[in-house]
């Protein structure tokens, strides 16, 4: 089939990594972000005062429940009016990313943390060791095994949630590709096909590592 | 707090909260039996099928929602499919629903310990009988969990559509932003909406858990 | 004068019992009766007590609280001359499900390596290898130097036949073999007493015989002991001291195993006896 040629034009593939670039980079500050974010979160879900459990039940589930979608454009259009805070399309994004993918990673670490039985700690506790001894090389070696294959899967998600933030503006790989097929409207009509195929394998080739990396690691640790 | 907007403007979401159900509904039951079909061949391990579901399943879960949306909606046309925008968000969100919910009944399959089985067979059951009484009782109840987050994740997912001009919720929310910028009380209702519709599915999905918890006990 | 007094005080030492229970009492606060009643008994050094008693007596409970795991409402816990746990009527509240931690008696660390306890559960820490997991609570928290541990680790596992398992992990060892390696880890602190918690409750049969050959070495050796099983002949055959638990309360105890078994005196440890042994009603003939 014929329009394949749009994919030969010059500064196509140059133009389409670069987006794809500006994807990994929004996706790759959102999971960094996320871990401490995440790590405070799910640290203060094992607290037992109960105003700070209610609080954070309140947002794990109010960030949980809505479409990111929703989410983006509460931050993006929302900030700005009420609190007079002119966040640009990157920035609303990072923030959202990071305040949905900690709530979720804060999830899963309290799942890992809950999943340890509790003999665990008591055989450190009659072996002698402090709290800070057995949390450190007991507990969390076996929580973080627990919760990686989870967390890379959540790493995926972000990556493909990045894809919204074209209905922002921000000019990533959809965006790329949206103006090099508008641009080629005439020579190549036939080029949304191609080029909307082409970042559909991007995406695929991105994501499809880290599903396979979170299964290893699901196979090798499934033994504890 | 501008109450003549919601006045004003409500009907809109609540049109476009309906335009959200309707798409969701009908990606889910396809997602459903997508996910049956692909579960089934995948259990019973049929030779190149399988192949091509594991391929599937791949494909359509890594990569978003957005792009397979704009395939269908720009790219199919060039090879002369056209398909409307609701026709091609139930196409889309089946798709992508459609792996998810394979791997959660599959899960619900694969846990249903042996001795189950061999425990019906020298009670004498047939194989239908063991699949039906046995088997796909036991397998749904694993599975729930797993289908009603998938359920949740989809209708969520149906947020997307806006891009493609579906007059859905978030379609609305944009464009009564930009002609009336209210954005305030557009937000607002955005997120009344959305915890309408969602917040009772969520309920009914941990009812259901638990009720059909017996796989567990 | 200083050396009658040597003397004397050498034989009380010889005297001190290990261990020593007094009116121990184990109340939640919203139960109406109390897992341990009013429980007193005393340990000799070197000597082994085996604890029996149907389920829910509080025998398990019973190690836990000398273990320091739990609190308890009254009475006192006496290792040597010290000591270690004092009843406190305040701290019946129930154990809070789900919460990280162990709600126990915040003994000291030092404390709680005098008292070795070994569980059902055989739950070695997964993350560290059989020699990590016996070298760990000596270097950690007794400071020792790291070869001197590593040189009685290797010899500990060799008296209990895994020395070659050293490497190993623990999801590559059979319950029999992770329950040993519990063993060896709570032994090479050293401690003045050993706890056994139903250990081989969750074994299969075949790996039961060889954990308890264990014990019973460590028995002919001189630890002083405190065993919670099931296992009627290994009881039998091991037990310096029996107390029979129903109730939370001791309904009876024996200084000869074999009488107890062979003649229990009160009802009760008829009762529970009789739930080990079966027969037949066979007809004239019938063979």
């Amino acid at each position: 089939m014929q329009g394949a040629e749009i994919l030969l034009q010059p500064g196509v593939w140059p133009r389409l990594f670069q987006g794809l670039w500006v994807t990994i980079w929004i996706a790759g500050v959102s999971v960094l972000l996320s871990i401490p974010v995440g790590l405070a979160v799910g640290w203060l879900m094992t607290l037992r005062n109960p105003i700070v459990r209610f609080i954070m039940r309140l947002y794990l589930d109010f960030i949980r429940i809505m479409p990111q979608l929703a989410l983006l454009f509460i931050v993006f259009y929302g900030f700005a009016r009420a609190w007079n805070l002119n966040l640009d399309a990157t920035s609303s994004s990072l923030l959202v990313f990071v305040l949905w993918g900690g709530a979720e990673l804060g999830d899963l670490v309290r799942g890992a943390l809950e999943s340890i039985p509790r003999s665990q700690y008591e055989s450190s506790y009659v072996l002698g060791l402090s709290s800070w001894q057995t949390f450190t090389r007991v507990i969390l070696p076996q929580a973080i095994r627990r919760m990686l294959p989870a967390s890379v899967n959540l790493a995926t998600r972000i990556v493909k949630t990045t894809s919204l933030v074209v209905l922002l503006g921000v000019v990533e790989v959809i965006k790329v590709g949206q103006q090099i097929i508008d641009a080629n409207r005439f020579q190549f009509p036939t080029g949304t096909l191609w080029i909307y195929g082409v970042i559909f394998f991007m995406y695929f080739f991105v994501c499809w590592p880290l599903s396979i990396v979170a299964r290893r690691l699901e196979k090798r640790w499934a033994h504890d | 707090m501008d109450w003549s907007f919601v006045t004003q403007y409500g009907p809109y979401f609540v049109n476009a909260a309906y335009m959200t159900v309707f798409i969701s509904f009908w990606g889910v039951v396809l997602a459903i039996a997508v996910g049956l079909l692909c579960a089934a061949v995948e259990v019973g391990r049929i030779p190149v099928v399988h192949g091509i579901v594991r391929a599937y399943i791949e494909l359509s879960r890594n990569t978003p929602l957005l792009v397979q949306l704009y395939f269908l909606y720009f790219g199919l046309p060039k090879l002369g499919v056209v398909l409307s925008s609701p026709a091609c968000a139930i196409v889309g969100l089946a798709f992508l629903g459609g792996s998810y919910m394979s791997e959660a009944l599959r899960g619900g399959f694969e846990a249903v310990p042996r001795v189950q089985l061999e425990s019906a067979h020298v009670l004498g059951l047939t194989r239908v009988q063991t699949f039906s009484h046995v088997i796909l009782p036991q397998a749904l109840s694993t599975a729930i969990p797993g289908v009603v987050a998938n359920i949740i994740f989809l209708i969520k997912e149906s947020s997307v559509v806006s891009a493609i001009a579906l007059a859905d919720v978030m379609y609305v929310t944009k464009d009564l932003m930009g002609m009336y910028y209210d954005t305030y009380e557009a937000l607002v209702l955005l997120v009344i909406t959305y915890l309408v519709i969602l917040l009772p599915i969520s309920i009914i999905g941990t009812v259901l858990e638990r009720r059909f918890d017996y796989a567990r006990r | 004068m200083t050396e009658r007094l040597n003397v004397a005080v050498a034989s009380a030492e010889a005297n001190r019992p290990e261990l020593e229970i007094r009116h121990l009492l184990k109340q939640y606060d919203n139960a109406d009766k109390p897992v341990l009643n009013d429980i007193s008994f005393s340990v000799p050094k070197g000597k082994v007590f085996v604890v029996l008693g149907p389920s829910g007596s509080g025998k398990s409970t019973l190690l836990r609280t000398i273990a320091g795991l739990e609190p308890i409402q009254g009475g006192e816990i006496v290792l040597g001359d010290e000591v270690i746990g004092q009843g406190d009527p305040a701290s019946g509240k129930s154990r809070r499900a789900g919460a990280a931690g162990v709600a126990g008696q915040s003994r000291s660390s030092e404390l709680r390596t005098r008292v070795g306890m070994v569980f059902q559960s055989y739950d070695l820490f997964p993350n560290k290898t059989v020699l990590g997991n016996v070298m760990m609570a000596p270097t950690l928290v007794q400071k020792r130097n790291k070869e001197e541990v590593k040189r009685e680790a290797i010899e500990l596992l060799e008296r209990v036949g895994l020395a070659d398992r050293q490497d190993a992990w623990p999801h590559e060892l059979s319950g029999g073999q992770r329950q040993r390696v519990a063993i060896c880890r709570a032994l090479i602190l050293h401690p003045q007493i050993m706890l056994f918690d139903e250990v081989t409750a969750a074994l299969d049969p075949e790996m039961v015989r060889e954990v308890l050959d264990v014990i019973v070495e460590l028995a002919d050796q001189g630890l002083t002991m405190m065993i919670v099983t099931h296992e009627m002949a290994f009881a039998r055959a091991i037990a310096d001291h029996i107390l029979l638990l129903d109730g939370g309360k001791i309904v009876e105890e024996s200084d000869d195993a074999e009488a107890f078994f062979e003649h229990p005196e009160t009802e009760r440890a008829q009762q529970f006896l009789k739930t080990f042994s079966y027969s037949r009603n066979r007809q004239e003939g019938d063979r």
